[in-house]
């Protein structure tokens, strides 16, 4: 039986705008197994990214408690969280986010280079990383000089290359092509069929969604059984 | 991480390079200003060991020749030579023809001056002959002189008209800068004056820094209760007495060097902050990416100090070239530098401020980037 990994409770997140005190998230509990492939869907402004944010410890919530492998993140100072996102979280942006001023093997390599590995050793495991996402012979290449679904393969190899207990995925298809949307989709089944890594996707996509093994729907900050009717 | 800081720095070249070269410009105005504020002063040529002793209510006022033997009997005191200015005019005042012009006295000058080296022939010549004259190598070359010529030196303070003959050409290879003088003997002077025994200055060469205050107090003490109550100090206090003369130019120099500096630092401040500003999602990414507030920190702190660093560099490489270029520009308009030394404190100074500046310019734009949330840094699509 797989163990629990991801422990939601009660969590809420409410946003400062002017005046206006807009709630985002209003109560979410849920509970995520080791190995599962979970899509979060619902309507924009349902609140997904801001739950991906905090399961990713780059934003804290309003209230409610939220444990990954055990580690409560409300526990962990801003420097503590810092080291924990590097130790266990793999991000990949929408807009991929890669550094331009960087190669695709520097990109994949900069997460590595917080840590005490060689020179060689960082080598070894980017080119790893690189060669999953298929993209071996672009290593010497700029983002520029990538598609746009190159470009969010390095994203996860840069999102991997470090082994997290996690992987998050923001919208990962959201600025593809259906063709590069669907390689992507397929690296991610991979990496949780073949790697076993526990991944999180937000997503609008019905496509997408059906590639996971379990859907979750948010709608006006709260989880739903059913897709929200549009 | 210094291949990103790097990578960073040169990614928008026209605007690292401009904002190089306008902090380069600065600092080299800014050294140019303290070089010629210096030179002014003559401090930097300045013995620790060698004391002044002057006339005690002005400079235009000359001493006693009878002073020398009785300062010479003041303990720790190894040499005693004079000084006195003879201005004059050579040939006409354009600007390479204005050099300064000292009597002295050719038998203990280089007792008190031992820096400035010639040929023990050379200073044979000068002694043996009343009419003789020595120069600065570098005052020789820029006059085309050559040993055994003649030249003419008008009176205006003094009623002489001098014929002076070049028997010696000294060097001054620790400040070249002291090589644009000429010292003739002053006993030339006296005779044609027919004897009034008065001497400009009293250079006195101590046995060591340690007796200067000690010295100071006797000089001034033994001539009391005479007519010509002196003012005795170290050779330093003497040239800085100068500048103090020049109190509001100093100030000036200062101010503008000051204003100079202030335009580029905030020049420099919006440089970084837009530097940083576009790349608000990217420091947002890293931060998701686990790197910490110091590291992100560090990475704009970095990046802003090779921008002043860079400035400082390219600034210390041409201070010689505009130095030279501005002193013969200065010289030209009839405002002639004998002093400007580029020394190893003008170098850090340069580099000192540029590194103040890179790093002050970086700090608003740093605290700016770790502050942020990520997650607006994140929304923030360039």
């Amino acid at each position: 039986m797989a163990e629990e990994l991801v422990r939601v409770t009660d969590v809420k997140k409410n946003y400062r705008r002017d005046d206006f005190d807009i709630k985002v998230l209003a109560g979410v509990t849920l509970v995520i197994d080791e190995g599962e492939f979970v899509a979060l869907m619902g309507p924009s402004g349902s609140g997904k990214s801001t739950l991906l944010n905090l399961l990713a410890g780059i934003d804290r919530p309003t209230a409610g408690r939220i444990e990954v492998a055990g580690q409560e993140l409300g526990a962990l100072s801003d420097s503590q969280l810092a080291r924990w996102r590097h130790r266990s979280i793999g991000f990949i942006f929408q807009f991929y986010h890669l550094i331009p001023v960087l190669t695709a093997f520097e990109n994949v390599e900069l997460p590595l280079t917080l840590t005490k590995l060689s020179r060689a050793e960082r080598r070894r495991k980017a080119e790893v990383a690189l060669q999953v996402v298929g993209l071996e012979d672009r290593m010497d290449h700029y983002p520029r000089q990538l598609s746009g679904g190159q470009e969010q393969r390095v994203a996860i190899a840069r999102a991997v290359v470090t082994d997290p207990t996690l992987v998050l995925a923001d919208e990962p298809t959201g600025d593809l092509d259906a063709d590069s949307a669907n390689e992507i989709l397929d690296l991610l089944s991979q990496l949780n069929e073949e790697f076993s890594k526990t991944i999180i996707m937000v997503t609008h996509d019905p496509r997408a969604a059906v590639r996971a093994s379990r859907e979750l729907h948010l709608d006006k900050g709260q989880l739903t059984a059913e897709p929200a009717a549009v | 991480m210094f291949k990103l800081i790097w990578r960073n720095l040169m990614r928008n070249k026209r605007r690292t390079t401009l904002t190089v070269l306008s902090i380069g410009i600065a600092l080299v105005l800014l050294s140019f200003l303290q070089l010629v504020l210096a030179a002014m002063s003559g401090a930097e040529s300045a013995a620790a060991n060698r004391l002044v002793v002057r006339n005690a209510i002005s400079l235009t006022f000359n001493l006693p020749a009878a002073y020398e033997q009785r300062l010479q009997t003041l303990e720790h005191v190894r040499g005693i030579t004079s000084l006195n200015w003879f201005q004059g005019r050579y040939i006409d005042n354009r600007p390479e023809n204005m050099f300064p012009r000292f009597g002295t006295n050719p038998d203990t000058l280089f007792t008190v001056f031992p820096e400035m080296l010639i040929s023990p022939e050379q200073v044979q010549a000068w002694r043996s002959e009343r009419t003789a004259f020595i120069a600065g190598r570098t005052l020789v070359e820029e006059q085309g002189w050559e040993l055994g010529d003649v030249i003419t030196v008008q009176g205006d303070i003094y009623p002489v008209d001098l014929e002076l003959t070049l028997r010696g050409i000294y060097t001054r290879p620790d400040d070249p800068a002291q090589e644009r003088m000429l010292y003739f003997d002053w006993q030339y002077v006296e005779e044609a004056l027919d004897n009034p025994g008065s001497i400009g200055m009293y250079y006195l060469l101590l046995d060591s820094p340690d007796y200067m205050n000690e010295t100071i107090t006797q000089a001034e003490a033994m001539f009391e209760n005479s007519p010509d109550q002196v003012r005795a100090e170290t050779e330093e206090a003497f040239y800085l007495s100068f500048l103090e003369m020049l109190g509001n130019v100093q100030f000036l120099f200062n101010a503008i060097g000051l204003a100079v500096i202030a335009s580029i630092f905030f020049i420099t401040v919006n440089t970084m902050a837009m530097a940083s500003r576009e790349r608000t999602t990217e420091v947002a990414v890293l931060r998701t990416l686990g790197f910490s507030k110091p590291k992100v920190l560090g990475i704009v702190l970095f990046e802003s100090l090779g921008v002043g660093l860079l400035g400082a560099v390219f600034g210390a490489a041409i201070i010689p070239i505009v130095t030279s270029t501005l002193t013969s520009f200065l010289a030209s308009q009839g405002i002639v530098f004998t002093a400007l030394r580029i020394t190893a404190q003008t170098l850090s100074l340069v580099l000192g401020i540029g590194i103040l500046l890179g790093l002050a310019a970086g700090l608003v734009p740093a605290l700016q980037a770790v502050n942020m949330k990520i997650v607006d840094g994140l929304r923030r699509v360039a």
